[in-house]
Protein backbone atom coordinates (compact mmCIF):
# COMPACT_ATOMS: atom_id res chain seq x y z
CA UNK A 1 0.00 0.00 0.00
CA UNK A 2 1.53 3.25 -0.85
CA UNK A 3 1.33 5.90 1.49
CA UNK A 4 -0.33 8.56 -1.34
CA UNK A 5 -3.17 6.11 -1.69
CA UNK A 6 -5.84 7.69 1.00
CA UNK A 7 -4.71 11.60 -0.65
CA UNK A 8 -5.52 9.80 -4.19
CA UNK A 9 -9.19 8.88 -2.80
CA UNK A 10 -9.68 12.01 -1.56
CA UNK A 11 -8.74 14.27 -4.77
CA UNK A 12 -11.73 13.97 -6.50
CA UNK A 13 -13.75 15.18 -3.15
CA UNK A 14 -11.07 18.08 -2.65
CA UNK A 15 -11.42 19.65 -5.83
CA UNK A 16 -15.59 19.34 -4.88
CA UNK A 17 -14.73 21.12 -2.02
CA UNK A 18 -12.30 23.89 -3.31
CA UNK A 19 -14.80 24.76 -6.21
CA UNK A 20 -17.58 25.49 -3.78
CA UNK A 21 -15.74 26.65 -1.18
CA UNK A 22 -11.89 27.75 -0.74
CA UNK A 23 -12.85 29.36 -4.74
CA UNK A 24 -15.72 31.16 -3.85
CA UNK A 25 -14.93 32.75 -0.55
CA UNK A 26 -11.62 33.73 -1.58
CA UNK A 27 -12.70 35.23 -4.80
CA UNK A 28 -15.49 36.61 -3.19
CA UNK A 29 -13.31 38.69 -0.69
CA UNK A 30 -11.63 40.21 -3.97
CA UNK A 31 -14.93 41.14 -4.67
CA UNK A 32 -15.74 42.78 -1.91
CA UNK A 33 -13.26 45.16 -2.25
CA UNK A 34 -13.90 46.11 -5.90
CA UNK A 35 -16.26 47.61 -7.83
CA UNK A 36 -17.98 45.13 -9.51
CA UNK A 37 -21.50 45.52 -11.36
CA UNK A 38 -22.94 43.30 -13.58
CA UNK A 39 -24.20 46.09 -16.04
CA UNK A 40 -20.04 47.77 -16.09
CA UNK A 41 -18.50 45.29 -15.12
CA UNK A 42 -15.01 45.19 -12.40
CA UNK A 43 -14.06 48.51 -12.03
CA UNK A 44 -11.18 49.44 -9.56
CA UNK A 45 -10.09 48.73 -5.80
CA UNK A 46 -12.55 50.38 -3.42
CA UNK A 47 -10.89 49.36 -0.03
CA UNK A 48 -13.48 49.14 2.18
CA UNK A 49 -16.07 51.04 0.83
CA UNK A 50 -18.46 48.42 0.05
CA UNK A 51 -18.49 47.42 3.47
CA UNK A 52 -19.14 50.82 4.67
CA UNK A 53 -21.82 50.99 2.53
CA UNK A 54 -23.29 47.92 3.97
CA UNK A 55 -22.87 49.25 7.17
CA UNK A 56 -24.64 52.60 6.37
CA UNK A 57 -27.84 50.95 5.05
CA UNK A 58 -30.71 51.10 7.25
CA UNK A 59 -31.87 48.47 5.68
CA UNK A 60 -28.53 45.42 7.33
CA UNK A 61 -29.65 46.26 10.46
CA UNK A 62 -33.10 45.38 10.48
CA UNK A 63 -32.15 41.98 8.11
CA UNK A 64 -29.60 41.35 10.46
CA UNK A 65 -31.70 41.40 13.24
CA UNK A 66 -34.60 39.57 11.53
CA UNK A 67 -31.93 36.95 10.21
CA UNK A 68 -31.19 36.79 14.75
CA UNK A 69 -34.70 36.26 15.22
CA UNK A 70 -35.33 33.97 12.42
CA UNK A 71 -32.81 31.36 13.63
CA UNK A 72 -33.23 31.49 17.22
CA UNK A 73 -37.04 31.55 17.58
CA UNK A 74 -37.15 29.04 14.70
CA UNK A 75 -34.71 26.58 15.85
CA UNK A 76 -36.02 27.01 19.45
CA UNK A 77 -39.55 26.48 18.64
CA UNK A 78 -39.08 23.45 16.83
CA UNK A 79 -36.79 21.82 19.51
CA UNK A 80 -39.75 22.34 21.83
CA UNK A 81 -42.32 21.39 19.28
CA UNK A 82 -39.92 18.20 18.47
CA UNK A 83 -39.31 17.29 21.89
CA UNK A 84 -42.79 17.10 22.43
CA UNK A 85 -43.74 14.72 20.19
CA UNK A 86 -40.67 12.41 20.27
CA UNK A 87 -41.47 12.07 24.15
CA UNK A 88 -45.39 11.39 22.90
CA UNK A 89 -43.71 8.64 20.44
CA UNK A 90 -41.19 7.09 22.96
CA UNK A 91 -44.77 6.23 24.96
CA UNK A 92 -44.71 2.93 22.85
CA UNK A 93 -48.11 2.76 22.25
CA UNK A 94 -48.10 0.24 19.52
CA UNK A 95 -49.13 0.47 15.91
CA UNK A 96 -50.60 4.07 16.11
CA UNK A 97 -46.70 5.22 16.91
CA UNK A 98 -45.34 3.29 13.85
CA UNK A 99 -48.37 5.77 11.75
CA UNK A 100 -47.35 8.85 13.79
CA UNK A 101 -44.11 8.81 13.02
CA UNK A 102 -44.26 8.58 9.04
CA UNK A 103 -47.01 11.21 9.18
CA UNK A 104 -45.01 13.81 11.63
CA UNK A 105 -41.96 13.64 9.58
CA UNK A 106 -43.86 14.22 6.10
CA UNK A 107 -42.98 18.77 6.33
CA UNK A 108 -39.38 17.54 6.58
CA UNK A 109 -39.04 15.60 3.08
CA UNK A 110 -41.58 18.65 1.25
CA UNK A 111 -39.34 20.92 -0.48
CA UNK A 112 -38.90 24.21 0.89
CA UNK A 113 -40.64 25.89 -1.89
CA UNK A 114 -43.83 23.26 -1.51
CA UNK A 115 -44.02 24.08 2.20
CA UNK A 116 -43.33 27.76 1.25
CA UNK A 117 -46.13 27.40 -1.33
CA UNK A 118 -48.47 25.88 0.95
CA UNK A 119 -48.26 27.59 4.41
CA UNK A 120 -48.76 30.69 1.89
CA UNK A 121 -51.85 29.26 0.90
CA UNK A 122 -53.39 28.57 4.18
CA UNK A 123 -52.59 31.39 5.23
CA UNK A 124 -54.11 33.30 2.66
CA UNK A 125 -56.46 36.37 3.63
CA UNK A 126 -59.40 35.78 1.79
CA UNK A 127 -59.27 32.24 1.30
CA UNK A 128 -56.73 30.47 3.64
CA UNK A 129 -58.14 27.78 5.60
CA UNK A 130 -56.22 29.24 9.36
CA UNK A 131 -57.65 32.65 8.54
CA UNK A 132 -61.60 30.84 8.33
CA UNK A 133 -61.03 28.75 12.20
CA UNK A 134 -59.67 31.86 13.40
CA UNK A 135 -62.47 33.65 12.63
CA UNK A 136 -65.07 31.48 13.31
CA UNK A 137 -63.25 31.34 16.48
CA UNK A 138 -63.90 34.29 17.06
CA UNK A 139 -59.87 35.36 17.35
CA UNK A 140 -59.26 37.53 14.34
CA UNK A 141 -61.79 38.96 11.74
CA UNK A 142 -62.11 37.60 8.44
CA UNK A 143 -59.42 38.63 6.00
CA UNK A 144 -56.91 39.72 8.16
CA UNK A 145 -53.64 39.21 6.19
CA UNK A 146 -51.09 37.71 8.17
CA UNK A 147 -48.32 37.61 5.05
CA UNK A 148 -49.00 41.18 3.82
CA UNK A 149 -48.61 42.95 7.27
CA UNK A 150 -45.19 44.10 8.30
CA UNK A 151 -45.97 43.17 12.27
CA UNK A 152 -47.05 39.48 11.24
CA UNK A 153 -45.48 38.74 8.01
CA UNK A 154 -41.61 37.62 10.04
CA UNK A 155 -43.76 35.68 12.20
CA UNK A 156 -45.87 33.77 8.99
CA UNK A 157 -42.15 32.38 7.74
CA UNK A 158 -40.92 31.77 11.28
CA UNK A 159 -44.06 29.25 11.93
CA UNK A 160 -43.24 27.48 8.14
CA UNK A 161 -39.72 27.16 9.51
CA UNK A 162 -40.47 25.44 12.29
CA UNK A 163 -43.03 23.06 10.22
CA UNK A 164 -39.88 21.82 8.20
CA UNK A 165 -37.25 22.16 10.79
CA UNK A 166 -39.08 19.94 13.85
CA UNK A 167 -39.53 16.47 12.55
CA UNK A 168 -35.39 16.68 12.00
CA UNK A 169 -35.22 17.18 15.98
CA UNK A 170 -37.84 15.08 16.84
CA UNK A 171 -36.35 11.71 15.19
CA UNK A 172 -32.79 13.10 16.81
CA UNK A 173 -34.60 13.31 20.39
CA UNK A 174 -36.09 9.96 19.70
CA UNK A 175 -33.05 8.38 19.57
CA UNK A 176 -31.67 9.79 22.59
CA UNK A 177 -34.68 8.90 24.66
CA UNK A 178 -33.75 5.39 23.29
CA UNK A 179 -30.69 5.39 23.85
CA UNK A 180 -30.97 6.29 27.92
CA UNK A 181 -30.32 3.11 29.95
CA UNK A 182 -33.29 1.97 31.38
CA UNK A 183 -31.26 0.88 34.87
CA UNK A 184 -31.16 4.89 35.40
CA UNK A 185 -35.34 5.25 35.34
CA UNK A 186 -35.65 1.66 37.44
CA UNK A 187 -33.60 3.24 40.37
CA UNK A 188 -35.26 6.23 40.51
CA UNK A 189 -38.54 4.29 40.25
CA UNK A 190 -37.05 2.57 43.94
CA UNK A 191 -36.69 5.86 44.73
CA UNK A 192 -40.53 6.78 44.70
CA UNK A 193 -39.74 9.80 42.14
CA UNK A 194 -42.47 10.96 40.02
CA UNK A 195 -42.70 11.56 36.12
CA UNK A 196 -41.95 15.41 36.83
CA UNK A 197 -39.27 14.46 39.13
CA UNK A 198 -37.69 11.47 36.67
CA UNK A 199 -38.52 13.91 33.19
CA UNK A 200 -36.21 16.82 35.37
CA UNK A 201 -33.61 14.89 36.63
CA UNK A 202 -33.37 11.87 33.99
CA UNK A 203 -34.72 12.62 30.54
CA UNK A 204 -33.40 15.95 29.90
CA UNK A 205 -29.88 15.86 31.40
CA UNK A 206 -29.15 12.40 29.25
CA UNK A 207 -30.42 14.74 26.04
CA UNK A 208 -28.50 17.51 26.65
CA UNK A 209 -26.10 16.43 24.05
CA UNK A 210 -28.32 16.02 21.41
CA UNK A 211 -30.08 19.19 22.29
CA UNK A 212 -26.65 21.22 22.27
CA UNK A 213 -26.15 20.24 18.51
CA UNK A 214 -29.47 20.22 17.03
CA UNK A 215 -29.59 24.17 18.45
CA UNK A 216 -26.02 24.72 17.22
CA UNK A 217 -26.85 23.06 13.75
CA UNK A 218 -30.25 24.56 13.67
CA UNK A 219 -29.17 27.92 14.18
CA UNK A 220 -26.62 27.95 11.40
CA UNK A 221 -29.14 26.11 8.73
CA UNK A 222 -31.70 29.10 9.66
CA UNK A 223 -29.26 31.70 9.42
CA UNK A 224 -28.11 30.44 5.79
CA UNK A 225 -31.95 29.77 4.79
CA UNK A 226 -32.86 31.62 1.46
CA UNK A 227 -36.00 29.36 0.91
CA UNK A 228 -38.24 29.89 3.20
CA UNK A 229 -38.55 33.87 3.20
CA UNK A 230 -38.09 34.08 -0.34
CA UNK A 231 -40.78 31.89 -1.19
CA UNK A 232 -43.51 33.53 0.99
CA UNK A 233 -42.98 37.42 1.05
CA UNK A 234 -39.34 38.32 -0.99
CA UNK A 235 -38.32 40.28 2.23
CA UNK A 236 -41.59 42.10 2.07
CA UNK A 237 -43.83 44.10 3.26
CA UNK A 238 -41.71 46.81 3.20
CA UNK A 239 -38.94 44.80 4.07
CA UNK A 240 -40.34 43.73 7.27
CA UNK A 241 -39.34 40.12 6.58
CA UNK A 242 -36.20 40.88 4.90
CA UNK A 243 -33.04 38.23 5.95
CA UNK A 244 -29.27 38.41 5.00
CA UNK A 245 -28.98 35.58 2.50
CA UNK A 246 -32.14 37.03 0.26
CA UNK A 247 -30.35 40.59 1.21
CA UNK A 248 -27.26 39.42 -0.60
CA UNK A 249 -29.70 38.36 -3.64
CA UNK A 250 -31.56 41.88 -3.72
CA UNK A 251 -27.75 43.18 -4.15
CA UNK A 252 -26.12 41.56 -6.30
CA UNK A 253 -28.86 39.84 -8.72
CA UNK A 254 -31.57 42.79 -8.28
CA UNK A 255 -29.56 46.22 -8.61
CA UNK A 256 -26.59 44.60 -10.13
CA UNK A 257 -24.35 45.61 -7.39
CA UNK A 258 -22.04 42.68 -6.90
CA UNK A 259 -19.41 44.62 -4.90
CA UNK A 260 -22.26 45.30 -2.03
CA UNK A 261 -23.42 42.20 -2.33
CA UNK A 262 -20.14 40.71 -1.76
CA UNK A 263 -19.14 42.72 0.88
CA UNK A 264 -22.60 41.60 2.64
CA UNK A 265 -22.33 38.13 2.15
CA UNK A 266 -18.54 38.25 3.61
CA UNK A 267 -20.07 40.01 6.77
CA UNK A 268 -22.54 36.95 6.93
CA UNK A 269 -19.84 34.31 6.47
CA UNK A 270 -17.99 35.56 9.30
CA UNK A 271 -21.17 35.85 11.41
CA UNK A 272 -21.53 31.67 10.54
CA UNK A 273 -17.74 31.14 11.36
CA UNK A 274 -18.34 32.54 14.91
CA UNK A 275 -21.32 29.87 15.13
CA UNK A 276 -19.77 27.12 13.33
CA UNK A 277 -16.75 27.60 15.73
CA UNK A 278 -19.07 27.19 18.69
CA UNK A 279 -19.92 23.96 17.24
CA UNK A 280 -17.05 22.23 17.08
CA UNK A 281 -16.76 23.04 20.61
CA UNK A 282 -19.58 21.67 21.40
CA UNK A 283 -19.03 18.43 19.51
CA UNK A 284 -15.31 18.10 20.84
CA UNK A 285 -16.88 18.59 24.65
CA UNK A 286 -19.15 15.99 23.27
CA UNK A 287 -16.31 13.56 22.06
CA UNK A 288 -14.04 14.23 25.43
CA UNK A 289 -16.90 13.26 27.92
CA UNK B 1 -58.19 5.37 29.36
CA UNK B 2 -55.04 6.78 29.19
CA UNK B 3 -53.65 5.06 26.11
CA UNK B 4 -56.77 6.20 24.26
CA UNK B 5 -56.08 9.81 25.69
CA UNK B 6 -53.02 9.71 23.89
CA UNK B 7 -53.68 8.51 21.19
CA UNK B 8 -56.29 10.90 20.38
CA UNK B 9 -54.04 13.56 20.77
CA UNK B 10 -51.31 11.70 18.49
CA UNK B 11 -54.12 11.90 15.77
CA UNK B 12 -55.21 15.60 16.43
CA UNK B 13 -51.55 16.44 16.35
CA UNK B 14 -50.97 14.20 13.11
CA UNK B 15 -54.00 15.94 11.23
CA UNK B 16 -53.03 19.90 12.91
CA UNK B 17 -49.54 19.01 11.11
CA UNK B 18 -50.94 17.75 7.83
CA UNK B 19 -53.05 20.53 7.32
CA UNK B 20 -51.35 22.95 4.77
CA UNK B 21 -50.45 20.03 2.94
CA UNK B 22 -53.90 18.61 2.71
CA UNK B 23 -55.36 21.93 2.12
CA UNK B 24 -53.11 22.17 -1.04
CA UNK B 25 -53.96 18.70 -2.32
CA UNK B 26 -57.69 19.92 -1.84
CA UNK B 27 -57.16 22.97 -3.55
CA UNK B 28 -55.34 21.15 -6.47
CA UNK B 29 -58.53 19.18 -7.15
CA UNK B 30 -60.74 22.17 -7.68
CA UNK B 31 -61.75 24.14 -10.76
CA UNK B 32 -60.32 27.55 -10.68
CA UNK B 33 -63.88 29.19 -9.57
CA UNK B 34 -64.05 27.10 -6.63
CA UNK B 35 -60.68 27.96 -5.09
CA UNK B 36 -61.53 31.46 -3.84
CA UNK B 37 -64.56 30.57 -2.09
CA UNK B 38 -65.27 31.76 0.71
CA UNK B 39 -66.24 30.09 3.50
CA UNK B 40 -63.34 27.75 2.07
CA UNK B 41 -64.61 24.38 1.67
CA UNK B 42 -62.27 21.32 1.95
CA UNK B 43 -64.34 19.15 -0.52
CA UNK B 44 -66.38 19.60 -3.73
CA UNK B 45 -68.48 18.18 -6.04
CA UNK B 46 -66.47 19.41 -8.77
CA UNK B 47 -63.07 18.10 -8.42
CA UNK B 48 -61.68 16.46 -11.10
CA UNK B 49 -57.95 16.10 -12.49
CA UNK B 50 -58.05 19.09 -14.76
CA UNK B 51 -55.72 21.16 -12.62
CA UNK B 52 -52.98 18.46 -13.62
CA UNK B 53 -53.37 18.31 -17.04
CA UNK B 54 -53.69 21.68 -17.40
CA UNK B 55 -50.73 22.47 -15.38
CA UNK B 56 -48.90 20.52 -18.37
CA UNK B 57 -50.14 22.81 -21.08
CA UNK B 58 -49.92 26.20 -19.37
CA UNK B 59 -46.61 25.73 -17.94
CA UNK B 60 -43.45 24.19 -19.23
CA UNK B 61 -43.61 21.28 -16.51
CA UNK B 62 -42.73 18.61 -18.81
CA UNK B 63 -38.95 20.20 -19.22
CA UNK B 64 -39.04 20.81 -15.65
CA UNK B 65 -39.58 17.79 -14.96
CA UNK B 66 -37.34 16.49 -17.45
CA UNK B 67 -34.60 18.64 -15.82
CA UNK B 68 -34.81 18.05 -12.56
CA UNK B 69 -34.27 14.29 -13.14
CA UNK B 70 -31.46 15.05 -15.35
CA UNK B 71 -30.16 17.43 -13.06
CA UNK B 72 -30.69 14.59 -9.50
CA UNK B 73 -29.68 11.81 -11.03
CA UNK B 74 -26.74 13.18 -12.28
CA UNK B 75 -25.90 14.87 -9.07
CA UNK B 76 -26.48 11.73 -7.07
CA UNK B 77 -24.10 9.62 -9.64
CA UNK B 78 -21.45 12.03 -9.32
CA UNK B 79 -21.41 12.71 -5.40
CA UNK B 80 -21.73 8.78 -4.38
CA UNK B 81 -18.52 7.96 -6.79
CA UNK B 82 -16.45 11.31 -5.21
CA UNK B 83 -17.67 10.44 -1.61
CA UNK B 84 -17.13 6.92 -1.32
CA UNK B 85 -13.94 7.13 -2.84
CA UNK B 86 -13.27 9.60 0.19
CA UNK B 87 -15.35 7.61 2.68
CA UNK B 88 -13.31 4.50 2.28
CA UNK B 89 -9.97 6.82 2.91
CA UNK B 90 -11.50 7.89 6.28
CA UNK B 91 -12.71 4.68 7.15
CA UNK B 92 -9.49 2.73 5.99
CA UNK B 93 -6.47 4.36 6.28
CA UNK B 94 -4.81 5.94 8.35
CA UNK B 95 -3.24 9.02 7.29
CA UNK B 96 -1.78 12.66 8.43
CA UNK B 97 -4.08 15.17 8.34
CA UNK B 98 -7.58 12.64 8.56
CA UNK B 99 -8.58 14.35 11.67
CA UNK B 100 -8.11 18.15 9.23
CA UNK B 101 -9.93 16.72 6.33
CA UNK B 102 -12.81 15.41 8.05
CA UNK B 103 -13.08 18.70 9.88
CA UNK B 104 -13.04 20.75 6.73
CA UNK B 105 -15.80 18.34 5.72
CA UNK B 106 -17.84 18.95 8.60
CA UNK B 107 -18.12 22.53 8.05
CA UNK B 108 -18.55 22.51 4.07
CA UNK B 109 -21.73 21.38 5.54
CA UNK B 110 -22.83 24.25 6.67
CA UNK B 111 -22.07 26.11 3.36
CA UNK B 112 -23.01 29.28 3.40
CA UNK B 113 -25.15 29.29 -0.14
CA UNK B 114 -25.05 33.44 -0.09
CA UNK B 115 -21.34 33.55 0.38
CA UNK B 116 -20.15 31.52 -2.61
CA UNK B 117 -22.85 32.20 -4.94
CA UNK B 118 -21.79 35.14 -6.46
CA UNK B 119 -18.12 33.96 -7.34
CA UNK B 120 -19.90 30.67 -8.32
CA UNK B 121 -22.03 32.58 -10.78
CA UNK B 122 -18.78 34.45 -12.27
CA UNK B 123 -17.07 31.31 -12.74
CA UNK B 124 -19.86 29.17 -14.68
CA UNK B 125 -20.56 32.06 -16.59
CA UNK B 126 -16.94 32.71 -17.71
CA UNK B 127 -16.44 28.69 -18.93
CA UNK B 128 -20.01 28.63 -20.35
CA UNK B 129 -22.00 26.73 -17.60
CA UNK B 130 -23.88 29.09 -16.40
CA UNK B 131 -27.94 28.26 -17.66
CA UNK B 132 -26.46 24.90 -18.46
CA UNK B 133 -27.08 20.94 -16.84
CA UNK B 134 -23.94 20.16 -16.46
CA UNK B 135 -23.35 23.80 -14.29
CA UNK B 136 -26.04 23.11 -12.02
CA UNK B 137 -25.29 19.51 -11.83
CA UNK B 138 -21.50 20.04 -10.64
CA UNK B 139 -22.87 22.50 -7.85
CA UNK B 140 -25.21 20.42 -6.34
CA UNK B 141 -23.03 17.77 -6.59
CA UNK B 142 -20.30 19.51 -4.21
CA UNK B 143 -23.16 21.04 -2.24
CA UNK B 144 -24.53 17.43 -1.49
CA UNK B 145 -20.87 16.09 -1.28
CA UNK B 146 -20.12 16.74 2.47
CA UNK B 147 -23.77 15.15 4.03
CA UNK B 148 -22.93 12.16 1.48
CA UNK B 149 -19.53 11.46 2.72
CA UNK B 150 -20.44 11.25 6.29
CA UNK B 151 -23.11 9.03 5.48
CA UNK B 152 -21.29 6.50 3.88
CA UNK B 153 -18.09 6.61 6.22
CA UNK B 154 -20.31 5.59 8.68
CA UNK B 155 -21.72 2.66 6.51
CA UNK B 156 -18.44 1.60 5.98
CA UNK B 157 -17.21 2.20 9.04
CA UNK B 158 -20.00 -0.80 10.25
CA UNK B 159 -18.29 -3.17 7.48
CA UNK B 160 -16.11 -5.58 9.75
CA UNK B 161 -12.60 -5.35 8.53
CA UNK B 162 -11.74 -8.89 9.00
CA UNK B 163 -14.12 -9.25 6.18
CA UNK B 164 -11.76 -6.86 3.91
CA UNK B 165 -8.65 -8.78 5.42
CA UNK B 166 -9.57 -11.71 4.05
CA UNK B 167 -10.08 -10.62 0.88
CA UNK B 168 -6.45 -8.79 1.08
CA UNK B 169 -4.97 -12.11 2.27
CA UNK B 170 -6.67 -13.83 -0.82
CA UNK B 171 -4.72 -11.74 -2.83
CA UNK B 172 -7.18 -8.76 -3.87
CA UNK B 173 -5.78 -5.38 -4.08
CA UNK B 174 -7.07 -2.88 -1.94
CA UNK B 175 -9.18 -1.23 -4.54
CA UNK B 176 -10.29 -4.39 -5.74
CA UNK B 177 -11.46 -4.93 -1.99
CA UNK B 178 -13.44 -1.85 -2.38
CA UNK B 179 -15.03 -2.44 -5.47
CA UNK B 180 -15.51 -6.85 -4.86
CA UNK B 181 -15.81 -6.66 -1.20
CA UNK B 182 -17.09 -3.61 0.59
CA UNK B 183 -19.14 -2.27 -1.64
CA UNK B 184 -21.82 -5.21 -2.16
CA UNK B 185 -21.86 -5.11 1.49
CA UNK B 186 -22.48 -1.68 2.00
CA UNK B 187 -25.08 -1.08 -1.30
CA UNK B 188 -27.92 -0.69 1.56
CA UNK B 189 -26.12 2.00 3.35
CA UNK B 190 -24.87 3.38 -0.31
CA UNK B 191 -28.87 3.09 -1.54
CA UNK B 192 -29.78 5.21 1.32
CA UNK B 193 -27.27 7.70 0.97
CA UNK B 194 -28.30 7.73 -2.76
CA UNK B 195 -31.62 8.64 -1.77
CA UNK B 196 -30.68 11.44 0.57
CA UNK B 197 -28.66 12.74 -2.45
CA UNK B 198 -31.12 12.85 -4.91
CA UNK B 199 -33.27 14.16 -2.74
CA UNK B 200 -31.21 17.12 -2.11
CA UNK B 201 -30.92 17.61 -5.65
CA UNK B 202 -34.24 17.44 -6.60
CA UNK B 203 -35.71 19.85 -3.68
CA UNK B 204 -32.75 22.31 -4.03
CA UNK B 205 -33.80 25.83 -4.67
CA UNK B 206 -31.39 28.71 -4.14
CA UNK B 207 -28.25 27.55 -6.57
CA UNK B 208 -31.06 26.28 -9.29
CA UNK B 209 -33.17 29.76 -9.07
CA UNK B 210 -29.54 31.76 -9.73
CA UNK B 211 -27.63 29.66 -11.93
CA UNK B 212 -30.30 29.14 -14.60
CA UNK B 213 -32.22 31.93 -16.23
CA UNK B 214 -34.24 29.14 -19.12
CA UNK B 215 -36.91 27.67 -19.51
CA UNK B 216 -34.75 24.70 -20.98
CA UNK B 217 -32.72 24.20 -17.39
CA UNK B 218 -35.01 25.69 -14.78
CA UNK B 219 -35.81 22.87 -12.32
CA UNK B 220 -39.00 22.16 -11.18
CA UNK B 221 -38.70 23.94 -7.26
CA UNK B 222 -37.52 27.14 -9.65
CA UNK B 223 -40.58 26.91 -11.58
CA UNK B 224 -43.18 26.71 -8.50
CA UNK B 225 -40.67 29.35 -6.85
CA UNK B 226 -41.08 32.09 -9.57
CA UNK B 227 -44.89 31.03 -10.30
CA UNK B 228 -45.44 31.76 -6.68
CA UNK B 229 -46.78 35.63 -6.44
CA UNK B 230 -46.70 35.88 -10.29
CA UNK B 231 -49.34 34.29 -11.12
CA UNK B 232 -51.34 34.60 -8.25
CA UNK B 233 -54.23 33.67 -10.36
CA UNK B 234 -54.16 30.32 -11.24
CA UNK B 235 -53.57 28.56 -7.71
CA UNK B 236 -55.13 25.27 -8.25
CA UNK B 237 -52.42 24.56 -10.67
CA UNK B 238 -49.80 26.10 -8.29
CA UNK B 239 -51.03 23.30 -5.93
CA UNK B 240 -51.29 20.56 -8.46
CA UNK B 241 -47.33 21.13 -9.55
CA UNK B 242 -46.43 20.85 -5.50
CA UNK B 243 -48.57 18.15 -5.07
CA UNK B 244 -46.63 16.16 -7.84
CA UNK B 245 -43.51 17.06 -7.13
CA UNK B 246 -43.83 16.37 -3.75
CA UNK B 247 -44.84 12.56 -4.73
CA UNK B 248 -41.04 11.38 -5.41
CA UNK B 249 -39.85 12.64 -2.32
CA UNK B 250 -42.46 11.31 -0.19
CA UNK B 251 -42.29 7.81 -1.86
CA UNK B 252 -39.01 7.82 -1.43
CA UNK B 253 -38.86 8.29 2.27
CA UNK B 254 -41.96 6.22 3.05
CA UNK B 255 -39.82 3.26 1.48
CA UNK B 256 -36.60 3.98 3.03
CA UNK B 257 -37.33 5.61 6.26
CA UNK B 258 -35.64 2.69 8.78
CA UNK B 259 -32.39 3.07 6.94
CA UNK B 260 -32.13 6.61 6.79
CA UNK B 261 -33.43 7.25 10.52
CA UNK B 262 -31.04 4.86 11.45
CA UNK B 263 -28.08 6.56 9.78
CA UNK B 264 -28.88 9.97 10.78
CA UNK B 265 -29.47 8.78 14.54
CA UNK B 266 -26.34 6.99 14.89
CA UNK B 267 -24.38 9.68 14.04
CA UNK B 268 -26.62 11.83 16.87
CA UNK B 269 -25.99 9.53 19.96
CA UNK B 270 -22.88 8.20 19.53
Amino acid sequence: MKKSTPYLLLTPALVFTAFILVYPLGQNFINSLREVSMVKGTGGWVGAANYIRVFRDPLFLLSFRNTLVYALAGTLLALCFGLGLALLLNMKLGRITTFASFVFAIPWVLSPVVAGFAWKWVLNDNFGIHNYWLSLAGIVKAGTSWLGDPHTALFCVILARVWQFYPFAMVMFLAGLQAIPLEQYEAAAVDGASMIRKFFHITLPNLRSVASVLLVLGVIWSFNDFNMVFVMTRGGPMNSSMVLPVLVREYSFVYFDMGKGSALSMITFLLLVALSSLYIRILAERDAS
Amino acid sequence: MKRFALTALILVLAFAVLVPFLWTLSTSFKPLTEVDKSPPEWFSPHMSLKPYSDMFFYLPFSTYTLNSLIVASSSTLVTLCAGSLAAFAFSRFTFAGKRAFLVIFLLSQMLPGASVIIPLFQLLKSVGLYDTHAGLILVHSAVLLPFVIWLLYGFFQGIPREVEDAALIDGCSRMMALRRVILPLALPGIGATALFAFLGSWNEFFFALILTSSDATKTIPVGIGLFIGEYNDIWNQMAASAVLFSIPPLLLFALMRKTFVKGLAAGAVK
